[in-house]
């Protein structure tokens, strides 16, 4: 299933009194054009057509999925057609591309049946999640009173647990409305141990109406409850921390690989601004995966027992790299990058990827906060005992009384700016301190910013 | 009945005998598959039972029969045992399912049962075939979930009594039914024959059949008193109808969103309650795929053009047989009928029903 679908913003069209599509979305427009027919004239789509004259003559909104021929291919569609003054309005969503000798869509029915006879009983759920439907008999075989549980919120039956990786698959499946298994719960009333899987039942519009689910006797485990919580410490626990970057990482990871899809219209044209709110989304998805990422370092760093190598490093091969790394962002925002001349070497002691870590988040600040056609200076120095790069921007400055402020965690150099988790600055300076170095800044308003990371220096 | 006579034969050329007689026979027997498929061809459509319905139709009959048939011979079999009858008890134990030997005598036959059984059938076929249709807010609990949430108590208790009986006519669907969940009557005929058929399986010396009467009779009579038809899924919609007792204006709503919840038996019993007549006949009202009496009934109870739109577009899109385009065409006829002028059709409708099966028996017994 491509999840990016249902987050396509529908397309609109209105039809005439008459049978003519008088208004259409470029999506629609292209679809019916290529059926042989244009704005004006009687729209050549037989299925809608058949359906818009339908919702004409009741009168009411009539919701139906149609498959319609594209070419070589058959599109399906959600369509709504819902009759006003001046004629029937369409929208349409789905339009999920298939072969043509794809069997009817009654996926989602038969998954449920096929849930139901593999597991040990049944449920359904409607949208609000409250049961409509229990096997009636896995009250008295497995200790609970099945009726009393109808019409009641799922949860009220289950205590949902977390999976052996930390995460809960139905929060997924209710997002996304998709099939969803192995979520781990107890039935409240015993405690017994159960693994839940369901179906989504949707509806003739793609809507969610409920879950068709099956119920998994766990024989001979202890309870799935969550482990004991860990003795809180400052920052973010590193349960917390690993459940939030596998809950996270995979469903980000397909937001974005769809939303970039989407804005690439790989899939076919699409309406400049659709194709720009997949941009947005695709930018927000990366935002969200540097928070996660910046979560789990944080937890790493705040360890008692965190420690870095201490190696031979070239940290002006490290700036190189770490320049290139960011070369893409920075040529998008036409922000050009002196980086380390390739002969020039700067022996270090310290971590390699640590450092680069380091190195990618001063880097990519300054990036972040140059002007367009700005400059971003690295460059490689020696003083006495102590390796040092430093990054310079032309960006608006750091005024001297937010210089220790901005290492501080979850601030930022300029709380105006969108993007950043407010942690990099924090991480990069712990990472620093770890390898017996620093992070500085030097600068002042309208001067641009200078960062200095140092390492032991390494003969 | 094909007839099997030649495999007696024992003479010298059995193997040709046999062969030839097993030929005359196969002739007969194909004559007589033809003359079925023929009656199955030329039987009219819109009254022949689709695959879906024979299948489902052909579970719930043996499952009912095959639930009666376990209850009632464990039960013999226990008052057996105790009465030092083991040897009874074992014979009764084994042997082939009573399910065949009711078809075979035609009981299951019976007008009354199977009216009940293909309706039932028929309403389950429909819940699943009905459209699913999500609400505008999906936080917002469906019909029977809210309804159980009623501060009537009576309301509320109805509701969870309905979602209940669905489970168990759900279960009895899925291959586990624990009670036939039919009118007591049926119920009642259906125990004895089960009973009758559990004696005829046992070949014992007549000085013991007694033991076994007795031990049959009180094991019939036990699960005819335990039957309680109050529990039925009809039952209990009846009773949140009643309970519920919608005003005109609340009708229509309510009967859409049934609808759109799938609920094919609560929407019966809404219009049983409404006209005042049993959920079997509003049953069969809504169930006819040429629904001009559910028509007739939506208007007599003032159901508006959107709202018939909304369940006329809802059961064509569950049966094919239903004509959407002659119901579009139809709906501004059905939506100008007055009310008065749609109840006076369905006056009789509203007659007593034994008075209106005696009418129905005549009629199909022709003039005198």
């Amino acid at each position: 299933m491509n999840v990016s679908e249902p987050m396509l913003p529908p397309v609109r069209g209105l039809i005439d009194r008459e049978g003519r599509l008088v208004e259409a979305d470029k999506r629609l427009h292209e679809l019916n054009a290529r059926a042989g027919g244009g704005v004006g004239q009687p729209i050549a789509i037989p299925q809608v057509a058949t359906l818009a004259r339908l919702a004409q003559r009741l009168g009411i909104l009539v919701s139906r999925g149609v498959v319609a021929a594209d070419g070589d291919d058959d599109v399906e569609l959600w369509v709504r057609a819902e009759p006003d003054a001046r004629g029937v309005r369409l929208m349409i969503t789905g339009w999920r591309t298939r072969a043509a000798w794809y069997p009817e869509a009654t996926q989602g029915e038969r998954d449920g049946d096929f849930l139901r006879s593999a597991g040990d009983w049944s449920w359904e759920t409607d949208s609000a999640l409250r049961i409509t439907f229990l096997s009636i008999n896995a009250g008295a075989k497995f200790g609970f009173d099945s009726a009393a549980m109808l019409g009641q919120p799922l949860t009220k039956l289950f205590a949902l647990g977390e999976d052996r990786e930390g995460a809960f698959p139905i929060l997924g499946g209710l997002a996304m409305h998709q099939s969803f298994d192995d979520q781990r719960a107890t039935i409240r009333a015993t405690g017994r141990a159960v693994r839940l899987s369901a179906a989504p039942r949707t509806d003739a519009s793609g809507a969610f109406a409920g879950f068709v689910g099956a119920t998994h006797m766990i024989e001979d485990e202890a309870p799935a409850v969550a482990p004991p919580p860990e003795v809180p410490r400052e920052g973010v626990s590193e349960a917390f921390a690993l459940r939030l970057d596998r809950a996270l990482r995979t469903p980000l990871g397909r937001i974005i690989a769809n939303a970039d899809s989407i804005n690439a219209q790989s899939e076919g044209p699409l309406r400049q601004d659709y194709a720009e709110y997949a941009a947005d989304i695709a930018s927000a998805g990366r935002h969200l995966m540097g928070l996660v990422d910046d979560l789990v370092d944080l937890q790493a760093i705040e360890r008692p027992d965190f420690a870095v190598a201490k190696e031979p490093v070239d940290l002006a091969d490290v700036a190189r790299r770490a320049a290139g790394l960011l070369a893409v962002r920075a040529s998008e925002a036409q922000v050009w990058i002196d980086k380390p001349a390739p002969q020039d070497v700067l022996p270090a002691i310290g971590e390699f990827r640590r450092a680069l870590q380091v190195l990618v988040n001063l880097i990519g600040n300054a990036v972040r906060y140059s002007p367009a056609e700005g400059m971003v200076w690295i460059r490689a120095e020696r003083e006495d005992g102590i390796a040092a790069i430093i990054v310079a921007d032309q960006g608006k400055g750091i005024a001297p009384a937010d210089h220790e402020r901005i290492f501080e965690k979850f601030e930022r150099v300029d709380p105006r700016e969108p993007g950043g988790s407010g942690l990099g600055l924090y991480i990069a300076r712990r990472l620093a301190r770890a390898m017996g170095g620093d992070v500085t800044v030097d600068s002042a308003p309208g001067q641009g910013a200078r960062f200095v990371f140092t390492l032991p220096y390494g003969e | 009945m094909s007839s099997h006579d030649g495999d007696m034969d024992d003479g010298t050329h059995w193997g040709v005998s046999k062969l030839l007689s097993r030929a005359a026979a196969a002739d007969v027997r194909a004559d007589h598959r033809l003359a079925v498929a023929v009656d199955d061809f030329f039987l009219p459509e819109d009254a022949r039972l689709d695959e879906r319905l024979r299948v489902a139709l052909g579970g719930t009959l043996g499952a009912l029969v095959a639930v009666v048939e376990s209850t009632v011979r464990r039960h013999a079999m226990r008052l057996l045992a105790t009465r030092e009858a083991a040897d009874l008890s074992a014979e009764l134990d084994a042997g082939t399912p009573v399910y065949g030997r009711l078809a075979s005598a035609g009981l299951l036959r019976d007008t009354e049962l199977m009216r009940e059984l293909v309706g039932r059938a028929r309403q389950d076929v429909l819940a699943d075939a009905l459209p699913v249709d999500a609400p505008e807010d999906p936080d917002r609990a469906s019909l029977l979930a809210r309804l159980i949430q009623h501060p009537d108590g009576v309301v509320s208790s109805a509701a969870m009594a309905m979602l209940a009986a669905e489970s168990r006519r759900r279960g009895e669907v899925e291959g586990v039914p624990t009670r036939t969940d039919l009118p007591a009557e049926l119920h009642h005929r259906l125990v004895w024959w089960v009973a009758a058929a559990l004696r005829e399986r046992v070949a014992e010396p007549a000085e013991t059949l007694p033991a076994l009467d007795r031990a049959l009779v009180e094991a019939a009579l036990r699960s005819v008193a335990a039957h309680d038809e109050g529990d039925r899924l009809e039952a209990a919609a009846m009773r949140l109808a009643a309970a519920l007792d919608a005003h005109a204006d609340e009708l229509a709503p309510l009967l859409v969103e049934t609808i759109a919840d799938r609920r094919p038996a609560l929407f019966a019993a809404l219009i049983a309650h409404a006209l005042g007549i049993e959920h079997r006949d509003a049953r069969e009202i809504l169930l006819d795929p040429a629904a001009d009496r559910l028509w007739l009934v939506l208007r007599a109870l003032e159901v508006d053009r959107a709202s018939i739109a909304r369940i006329g577009l809802a059961l064509s899109e569950a049966d094919p047989r239903r004509d959407i385009d002659s119901f579009a065409e139809a709906l501004d006829d059905i939506a100008a009928t007055p009310a008065p002028d749609a109840r006076a059709a369905l006056a009789p409708l509203l007659l007593h029903p034994d008075y209106r099966s005696a009418l129905l028996a005549l009629a199909r017994g022709g003039h005198a």
